[in-house]
């Protein structure tokens, strides 16, 4: 469904992006990880048509190189942002609406967000403005206004960052839920390995904008070259997923500090 | 605020504003005063819908009035055109060049805008003063100094009874209103707030920047240079005195008294703003330092306006809504 052949994305002398190639099936769940700044987010920008790019990116056959965001999001491409985005001028109804509106190729369909604030948990908010709301209801809201544009695939950037283990449980769901009862593909970046090695069924892990490795997530998790990408060269550490913590790549404290000082960190993002 | 509190609203303030003439339709300079009101209060509207809603800083309000009203004034003269289609064809010359304007906008953004914006309202004067005014027929400096008045099924309205002029502007102050609240309250004004809000957002869920940014930018100047067109048959007489600095700076005291993004708080600001203005005329020189300390004042005491006052006196769903959540 979506093709990704050797795109590059350079910013001056920095390569964020690097000679990438990977396939998302429909009905899949493919994750992506890798360290803060590896070009995780900036992919997102390239498909969502935010930067140009070199190399190609094809979906259902048809090229988006060159294509406007909002012609992307039309052919059902939804994605959301690490950093809650919302329409504080909006309220919660309406900032559903502007993706079933404008996004949707079946034109607006009013039934179709009482489905979708029901879905996301926000129909008895559906009056309240948007910057009224916790930060799981605006994330619940993001992805609730990229469900509305009826996508073929969902991109979720960071979707648990900041959230509490109850939260994390409740996101994990509606992921699934998505996925399974929606029929609909995910990408997810994520930095919690319990959430993609339990959601995902393909892991990708990139580093200063360069494939590491890609594959099962449980073999991907057990790789050396990702453990040497997260924990540096000498790392006795290991990545384990823990039931009990936010935090799930857990390092041994030899090397937390040395990951802490970024020395195994590609540039800003 | 929800359309029926909207619209409750626009009832009010036009059946107030509807009966005025039964109490002042004798005194001409009231009477004046009141068109006059009517006449910035739609174009101060325009402005608050632009910058307020959509988020986009033009400055370029009363340029697009101006062109309006040197379009219809000319297009009347020279082609013997009635003041009642002109002033329609100068709401479309003063929108064409809305979107002009517009296209190199949609590159730009906040300040940015404001600078070229505001670069075409300064280089509107000397274009219409020197030779292509001139060979276009703005009377240069002079400006034009005979303006058909406005004329329907053979009734020419006079400026010696301004009570017909007035349900006049009158009926174009509540279309333009309308048409303003429409916009606002349709999905293409949920798409001027969600790019304002967040831009990028916006465009992943589908909506066109480029195409919004243009439709407000040609909307607001269209009905601004519409209502320049009606200005200049009403006043029979312009010139590029209308670009200085005293009305851009009143329009804009007009949208801060009003609450702006906050509609039809311009309306309100519009009908305040020029009555203080007026009251205080005897001052003199003073004014302007009156009005800018009460503009002070009331941007520390009320930051939303007039309009967010009322919020606060009735607050409605949304506060409820608001307490339930806390």
């Amino acid at each position: 469904m979506l093709e990704i052949k050797n795109i590059t994305k350079k910013f001056g002398a920095l390569t964020a992006v690097n000679n990438l190639s990977f396939n998302v099936q429909k009905g899949d769940v493919f994750g992506i990880a890798g360290p803060n700044g590896a070009g995780k987010s900036t992919l997102y920008n390239l498909i969502t048509g935010l930067y140009p790019f070199e190399g190609s990116i094809r979906f259902n056959g048809q090229e988006l190189r060159g294509m406007l965001p909002h012609r992307i999001a039309k052919l059902g491409i939804a994605r959301t942002f690490q950093i809650p985005q919302t329409f504080p001028s909006l309220t919660v109804e309406a900032g559903i609406g502007i993706g079933n509106y404008f996004g949707s190729q079946d034109g607006f369909d009013s039934s179709y967000v009482d489905q979708i604030l029901k879905f996301v948990n926000l129909d008895k908010k559906r009056n309240h403005k948007t910057g009224q709301l916790n930060l799981l209801d605006k994330k619940m809201l993001m992805i609730g206004a990229a469900l509305a544009t009826k996508p073929k695939i969902l991109m979720l950037d960071e979707p648990m960052a900041g959230s509490n283990s109850k939260e994390i449980i409740s996101l994990m769901d509606l992921i699934k839920r998505i996925n399974q009862d929606m029929g609909i593909a995910i990408i997810i970046i994520e930095h919690f390995m319990k959430v993609l090695t339990e959601l995902t069924r393909k892991l990708l892990i990139i580093q200063t904008g360069t494939e590491i490795c890609c594959g099962d997530p449980v073999e991907v998790t057990s790789n050396p070259k990702v453990i040497e990408c997260y924990l540096g060269s000498s790392g006795d550490g290991q990545i384990t997923t823990s039931e009990n913590s936010n935090s799930e790549i857990h390092i041994g404290e030899k090397n937390a500090e040395k990951n802490l000082t970024g020395s195994n960190h590609a540039g800003g993002k | 605020m929800d359309l029926k509190r909207n619209l409750l609203l626009l009832t009010i303030i036009y059946g107030i504003i509807g009966i005025l003439p039964l109490f002042f339709g004798s005194t001409q300079f009231i009477m004046h005063i009141l068109i006059i009101c009517l006449i910035w209060s739609v174009v101060a509207s325009c402005w608050d819908l632009i910058m307020g809603f959509a988020g986009i800083f033009s400055f370029g309000q009363v340029a697009f009035f101006v062109i309006g009203s040197y379009a219809s004034a000319i297009i009347s003269a020279k082609f013997s055109v009635p003041p009642i289609f002109s002033v329609f064809l100068a709401g479309i010359v003063a929108g064409a060049l809305g979107i002009l304007v517009g296209l190199p906008c949609l590159k730009l953004k906040g300040a940015y805008i404001a600078l070229v914006t505001f670069a075409v309202h300064m280089i509107l004067e000397p274009i219409l003063k020197g030779d292509i005014g001139r060979a276009i027929g703005t009377g240069g400096s002079r400006g034009i100094l005979t303006i058909e008045p406005m004329n329907i099924f053979g009734y020419t309205f006079s400026s010696s009874q301004l009570v017909p002029y007035f349900y006049l502007m009158f009926i174009l102050a509540i279309i333009c209103s309308l048409i303003i609240l429409m916009v606002i309250k349709s999905h293409w004004g949920n798409a001027f707030l969600a790019l304002k809000d967040a831009e990028v957002f916006a465009t992943c869920l589908g909506v066109s920047a480029f195409k919004y940014k243009l439709m407000v930018f040609a909307l607001t100047s269209f009905l601004t240079g519409l209502i320049g067109g009606f200005y200049a048959h009403y006043v029979g007489m312009i010139s590029t005195r209308m670009l200085g600095t005293d009305l851009f700076v009143t329009l804009m005291i007009m949208l801060v008294i009003g609450g702006i993004g906050k509609f039809p708080g311009a309306i309100i600001g519009s009908f305040i703003t020029i009555s203080i203005n007026e009251m205080l005329s005897p001052l003199g020189s003073y004014r302007p330092i009156i009005l800018g300390a009460m503009v002070i004042i009331l941007v520390l005491m009320m930051p939303d306006g007039i309009i967010g006052l009322i919020q606060k006196i009735f607050p409605g769903r949304n506060r409820e809504e608001a307490r339930t959540i806390s």
